[in-house]
C-alpha cells in the first residue's frame, strides 16, 4: 500500500483536507472530522446445488461531522470532488451557525476552545502514520469469484455427506474491503484497510413429514486465506450438530428457573443485556439502567466483562475506531465493579475521560456513536460446564441463542433459544427448542452464581443493529444464572 | 425528479451491459434526500443532511444472473463497473429459470411518478428554520406535568425518494414519494428511581396530513402507563394485540406465503394454496393502488404491475407471492414478488362491529393486552413462535396493571384458530394495515 500523509486514495490532498475542516468549523463548531470510505462488497450464493447468483456493490463517499459541544452536525457526499465536499462541509456546519439563533442555549460554542484544551481529545494520540493492510495475507480484491465457486460446492458436499436427511443447503460467501481515511481538526490523519469475509450456511433437513432448519456462520477480519478446508469442515460440522436433538426437541413447561449458558455464542447475553446498557450515549442521556453506577458493584466478585477491539482477525477488531481512536481493550466490569462505559469522543468529553475506541459507524452515511466490538466475560474458577449443570435440580441449559433484544431503560432483555436442554436433577434430560428467555440485565448479572473456566469467543457473523449495523462478536465461559423466566407450554 | 440526463444514464447502462455481453438487463436508478433534526431534552442535538443516488443493475448473460450496485455514477466509472459485472456473471453457474418478467406483466401506468399522489412539492419549500421548529415545538420535555421525565429524544425528518426503472424488455417506470416523520422516545422514572420508556411516531407522505403534535404526549402516556408492573401468573389468556404491533402475528403468514420459502420446504403454508387453513373471519387484501396512502406502489422491484386483490379470503389462501424466478422454478403462475400494502379487514362474530382496541377489550372481557413484542422468533418451517411481550392485564374490558417479563408461545396456525376479532384501527402511517387483533387461549409464561 502506498504510504502517504493525505487522503490520496480519494484524490484529496492535505490542503483540501484543511480547507474542508476550516469551512466546517467556520460557524463556530469546536471539532470536525472527515471520514472517507471506499468499500467494495462481493457475494456468491449457492442454492439448489449451484452457485447461480452473485453480485458486487460499491459504496464510496465522505462523511463530515461538526461538533458543537455535544451537538452534532452531519452531512455526506457520495463524490469526493471539491464542490460536493464543500457542500457537505457547509451543511454539517449548520449545527453551529445559529440557524434561527436556535442554538443559543448551547452556549459553549460561542468561543471555540483553543487546541490543547479540546474536551474531546482521545486518550491515545492519533498518528499520521499509515498502516499496511496486514490483516489480509491474500487481498480479496486480487482474487476471482470463480475460485470460490468450488469452495461453496465443497461445503454442500461435506454437509450432505454428514447427514442423509439434508434436503436443501443454502450457502453464501461474502467479502468486503474498505479503504478508510479519517482526518480531524487537530490535523491528525488515520488510514486503514479493513477486510471482512463471512461464510453463512442454512440447512433444511427432512425426517418423514418433519422439517428442521439449522444455520452456522464464520466471519473474520482477514483476507481470502480464511477460505480453507478446515473452515469448510468446521461449518459442515456446525451445520449438522445437534440435528437429532432438534428433531426430538420439545417445548418445556415455562416458568422461572436456573439457566446454564453454554460457552461461546451465549455471549450474546452479555452483548444485549449488559453491553448496550454500558454504551455511554445511553448513560450520558440518563437513559440506561446503569446510569450513575460507575464504581458500584454490579456483579459478584471475580467477574470481569470486557469489550475488546484488539483481537486480530476477530469480526469486532478495530485497529482504529471510526473516529480515528486507536483500538483498545476496555474493562467494563472488573472484579464485579462497573469500571467504564464504552465511549465515543462525545461521551468521553461529557464524562471527562478518554475515549475507549468505541466510536463506530455503519458507513460514511452515519455519524459515529458508541458501539461494542468483541464483548466477552473472562473465565472463572467454578469448574467445568458439567459442574454447573450438575448443580441444578431443575432448569435449562442453552448453547445457542438468537434474536436478542434489550430495553435500555428498564434493562429487560429477551433471547430466543435455538438449541438447549432441560436439566433435571443435574442431568440433561430433554432437548428443547422454540422458546424464549427473558430477564433483567442488572438482575441477571447480579444473579450469575458460577462461572466456569472455559471462555470461548464465538466467530459467527454477528451484526449489531443500533440505528446502524456494525460487525461485532461475543464470547462467554459457561455461566449459571440463578433465575430467569423461560417461556413454554 | 428524475432528470432527462439521469434517464439517459440509466438507458446507457443497459446499452453498456448489452455491449459487454449481457443478453438482458434491468437498471434501477434511485436518488433521495433527507434532512433530519434530532433533539435531546428539547434542545437541538443533531442536524443531518443527506443526498444519495445509486444505480442497481441486474445482469442476465449466457443463462446466468448477477445483481450489482454502485454509487459512483460517472459514465466512465459505470462502464468499468458494468463490464466487470458482466464478466463476473459469466463465472456463475447457468440457471435457466432466471429471466426478466414477461412484457405483458410490466407496469404501464407509472409514467411520471405522480400518479399515486405520494409526492408533496411542499418539501422543497421547507427551510432549515422550519425543520428545527418542527422538532422543538413538538418536544414535551419540561412541559409535561405529573411525571418525572428524565430524557426525551425526538427526531423530525423529511425526505424524498425517486426511482426510475428500465429493462431490455421495454420496461420504463417511475415512482416518487415524500415522507414527513416525527418520532419520540422518552424515559420516565418512578418514585424509586426505576426507569420506564415509551415511544411514538407519526408519518405521512403529505405535509398537510402530518400530525407531529400527537407524538410526545402519546410517548409519555405509554411510558407512564408502565409504572408499577405486577407479576402475572403463567397460563392461558385471551390476547389482544394493539394495532401498533399486530404485524408480529401477520408477518410469519406473509413470509410463509413466499414461493421462495415454499420451494425451499421452509414454509408452514407449503400445502395451503387454495385451501381454507385460517378461520372464516380472516380476510387479507393487498391494496397497493390507493392514491395518497403510505406504502402504495404501482410496480414491484421487477417492474411488474401491482393490483388490488385478495390474498386470503374468509380463511382460504388465494395467493403465493411468486416472482419471475420462482415461477420458473415452481411452475406456479407469477404474481408480484410480495404483498405490497396488505390490509386485514375488520371482523367480529355475528356481525358485531368492533373498531377500536378498547371496544375489542370490552368484547373480550378478561385477558392480556400486548402493546409491544420484544424479541423472539417464529420458525418459518413449522409456524412455532415464542415472543417476549410488554403489555397490560385487563379485566372486564379495563386495564388493571402493566405486566412485563412475560412470554407468549404457540403456533401461528393454532393461534389463528383462536381468532376472535379484528378491529378497524390500523395505523395509516404504515404500509401494512393490520388492526388490533384478538385471540383466545394463548399460552403466557411469566
Amino acid at each position: 500500500m502506498k504510504m502517504n500523509n493525505d487522503a490520496s486514495h480519494f484524490g484529496v490532498g492535505k490542503d483540501l483536507l484543511d480547507s474542508l475542516v476550516a469551512t466546517a468549523l467556520s460557524t463556530g463548531g469546536n471539532w470536525c472530522d472527515l471520514f472517507f470510505e471506499d468499500t467494495t462488497y462481493t457475494s456468491l450464493l449457492l442454492r439448489d446445488g449451484q452457485v447461480s447468483s452473485g453480485g458486487s456493490h460499491i459504496d464510496y463517499g465522505c462523511g463530515i461531522r461538526v461538533l458543537c459541544g455535544e451537538k452534532t452536525g452531519y452531512a455526506y457526499a457520495e463524490s469526493t470532488d471539491r464542490d460536493s465536499l464543500f457542500r457537505a462541509a457547509r451543511a454539517a456546519s449548520a449545527i453551529a451557525d445559529g440557524v434561527g439563533n436556535c442554538f443559543s442555549s448551547v452556549g459553549r460554542c460561542a468561543t471555540p476552545p483553543s487546541s490543547g484544551s479540546l474536551p474531546l481529545q482521545p486518550g491515545a494520540a492519533m498518528t499520521t502514520e499509515t498502516h499496511t493492510p496486514h490483516l489480509a495475507a491474500i487481498d480479496w480484491r486480487e482474487t476471482s469469484a470463480a475460485g470460490f465457486v468450488p469452495k461453496l460446492q465443497q461445503l454442500e458436499a461435506l454437509i450432505r455427506k454428514k447427514d442423509s436427511r439434508v434436503h436443501k443447503v443454502i450457502a453464501s460467501l461474502a467479502w468486503q474491503v474498505s479503504e478508510i481515511a479519517i482526518y480531524n481538526s487537530l490535523g491528525e490523519l488515520v488510514q486503514d484497510t479493513r477486510p471482512l469475509g463471512s461464510v453463512n450456511v442454512t440447512v433444511i433437513f427432512l425426517q418423514g413429514e418433519q422439517t428442521e432448519m439449522t444455520s452456522a456462520s464464520r466471519s473474520f477480519a482477514m483476507g481470502a486465506e480464511m477460505i480453507g478446508d478446515s473452515l469448510l469442515e468446521e461449518l459442515a460440522d456446525l451445520s449438522v450438530k445437534g440435528i437429532d436433538e432438534r428433531f426430538a426437541a420439545r417445548r418445556p413447561k415455562g416458568g422461572k428457573m436456573p439457566v446454564v449458558m453454554g460457552a461461546g455464542a451465549s455471549g450474546i447475553l452479555l452483548h444485549e443485556a449488559m453491553g448496550h446498557a454500558f454504551e455511554a450515549d445511553f448513560n450520558r442521556k440518563g437513559q440506561s439502567i446503569f446510569s450513575g453506577k460507575i464504581g458500584k458493584k454490579v456483579a459478584r466478585k471475580g467477574i470481569n466483562i470486557i469489550d475488546d477491539g484488539t483481537i486480530e482477525h476477530n469480526r469486532g477488531f478495530c485497529r482504529y475506531d471510526d473516529e480515528g481512536v486507536p483500538g483498545q481493550k476496555t474493562y467494563m466490569v472488573q472484579d464485579g465493579i462497573l469500571t467504564s462505559y464504552l465511549h465515543d469522543r462525545i461521551s468521553a468529553g461529557f464524562f471527562g475521560v478518554a475515549p475507549t475506541g468505541n466510536g463506530r459507524r455503519e458507513s460514511f452515511r452515519y455519524n459515529p456513536i458508541p458501539r461494542m466490538r468483541c464483548t466477552y466475560m473472562e473465565s472463572g474458577s467454578d469448574g467445568s460446564v458439567q459442574d454447573l449443570i450438575s448443580s441444578v435440580s431443575k432448569g435449562i441449559y442453552v448453547d445457542q441463542f438468537s434474536n436478542g433484544q434489550v430495553k435500555i431503560g428498564e434493562g429487560d432483555f429477551t433471547f430466543y433459544v435455538k438449541s438447549g436442554w432441560l436439566i433435571e436433577k443435574g442431568r440433561l434430560t430433554m432437548p428443547v427448542k422454540d422458546i424464549n428467555i427473558v430477564g433483567n440485565g442488572p438482575r441477571a448479572l447480579a444473579d450469575i452464581v458460577a462461572v466456569a473456566g472455559d471462555l470461548k469467543i464465538d466467530d459467527g457473523t454477528w451484526t449489531c443493529g443500533k440505528e446502524q449495523s456494525v460487525p461485532v462478536s461475543c464470547g462467554i465461559p459457561s455461566v449459571l444464572v440463578k433465575e430467569l423466566t423461560v417461556g413454554g407450554e | 425528479m428524475i432528470s432527462a440526463e439521469e434517464k439517459s444514464l440509466a438507458k446507457a447502462c443497459l446499452e453498456i451491459a448489452g455491449a459487454a455481453g449481457a443478453q438482458k438487463a434491468r437498471v434501477s436508478l434511485s436518488k433521495s434526500s433527507m434532512n433530519l433534526v434530532s433533539t435531546l431534552n428539547a434542545e437541538v442535538d443533531r442536524v443531518t443532511s443527506c443526498q444519495d443516488s445509486s444505480i442497481s443493475i441486474a445482469i442476465f448473460a449466457d443463462g446466468r444472473y448477477g445483481s450489482y450496485s454502485t454509487n459512483k455514477l460517472g459514465l466512465e466509472d459505470l462502464k468499468s463497473f458494468i463490464i466487470k459485472a458482466v464478466e463476473m456473471t459469466k463465472l456463475l453457474a447457468p440457471d435457466e429459470c432466471r429471466n426478466l418478467p414477461d412484457p405483458s406483466r410490466l407496469v404501464k401506468d407509472a409514467v411520471d411518478g405522480n400518479e399515486l399522489g405520494l409526492y408533496d412539492p411542499a418539501i422543497v419549500e421547507i427551510s432549515p428554520q422550519q425543520r428545527i421548529a418542527f422538532a422543538l415545538d413538538n418536544a414535551v420535555y419540561g412541559r409535561q406535568d405529573g411525571c418525572r421525565l428524565i430524557s426525551e429524544e425526538g427526531e423530525y425528518s423529511d425526505s424524498d425518494y425517486h426511482n426510475y426503472v428500465v429493462d431490455s424488455n421495454g420496461l420504463e417506470a417511475i415512482h416518487r414519494e415524500t415522507s414527513f416523520e416525527y418520532g419520540t422516545e422518552v424515559t420516565v422514572e418512578d418514585d424509586k428511581g426505576n426507569k420506564f420508556s415509551g415511544g411514538w411516531w407519526e408519518a405521512s407522505p403529505l405535509l398537510k396530513d402530518f400530525k407531529p403534535g400527537l407524538v410526545g404526549p402519546a410517548a409519555v402516556k405509554e411510558a407512564v402507563a408502565q409504572i408499577g408492573p405486577k407479576p402475572c401468573r403463567s397460563g392461558k389468556y385471551t390476547m389482544v394485540i394493539d394495532s401498533e404491533v399486530s404485524t408480529k402475528v401477520v408477518n410469519p403468514i406473509l413470509g410463509a406465503l413466499s414461493a421462495y420459502n415454499v420451494q425451499q420446504k421452509n414454509s408452514f403454508l407449503s400445502e395451503a394454496l387454495g385451501k381454507t387453513v385460517f378461520p372464516e373471519g380472516l380476510t387479507m387484501m393487498d391494496l397497493p393502488r390507493s392514491a395518497g396512502e403510505t406504502g402504495s406502489k404501482y410496480f414491484d422491484s421487477e417492474g411488474v404491475a401491482t393490483s388490488d386483490h385478495c390474498i386470503i379470503e374468509k380463511g382460504k389462501v388465494l395467493e403465493y407471492f411468486v416472482n419471475t424466478y420462482m415461477s420458473a422454478k415452481t411452475g406456479l403462475s407469477p404474481t408480484c414478488e410480495d404483498a405490497i400494502r396488505p390490509k386485514i379487514l375488520p371482523w367480529a362474530p355475528d356481525g358485531v362491529k368492533l373498531t377500536t382496541r378498547e371496544e375489542i377489550m370490552d368484547f373480550c372481557g378478561d385477558g392480556i393486552l400486548v402493546t409491544d413484542f420484544e424479541g423472539g422468533n417464529c420458525n418459518t418451517a413449522t409456524g412455532d413462535f415464542s415472543y417476549a411481550i410488554q403489555g397490560y392485564r385487563f379485566k372486564k374490558g379495563r386495564i388493571v396493571c402493566p405486566v412485563r417479563e412475560m412470554l407468549v408461545t404457540g403456533n401461528i396456525i393454532s393461534l389463528w384458530q383462536g381468532f376472535i376479532a379484528a378491529g378497524d384501527d390500523a395505523r395509516v402511517c404504515r404500509a401494512k394495515l393490520i388492526p388490533t387483533l384478538a385471540f383466545r387461549g394463548v399460552d403466557f409464561s411469566g
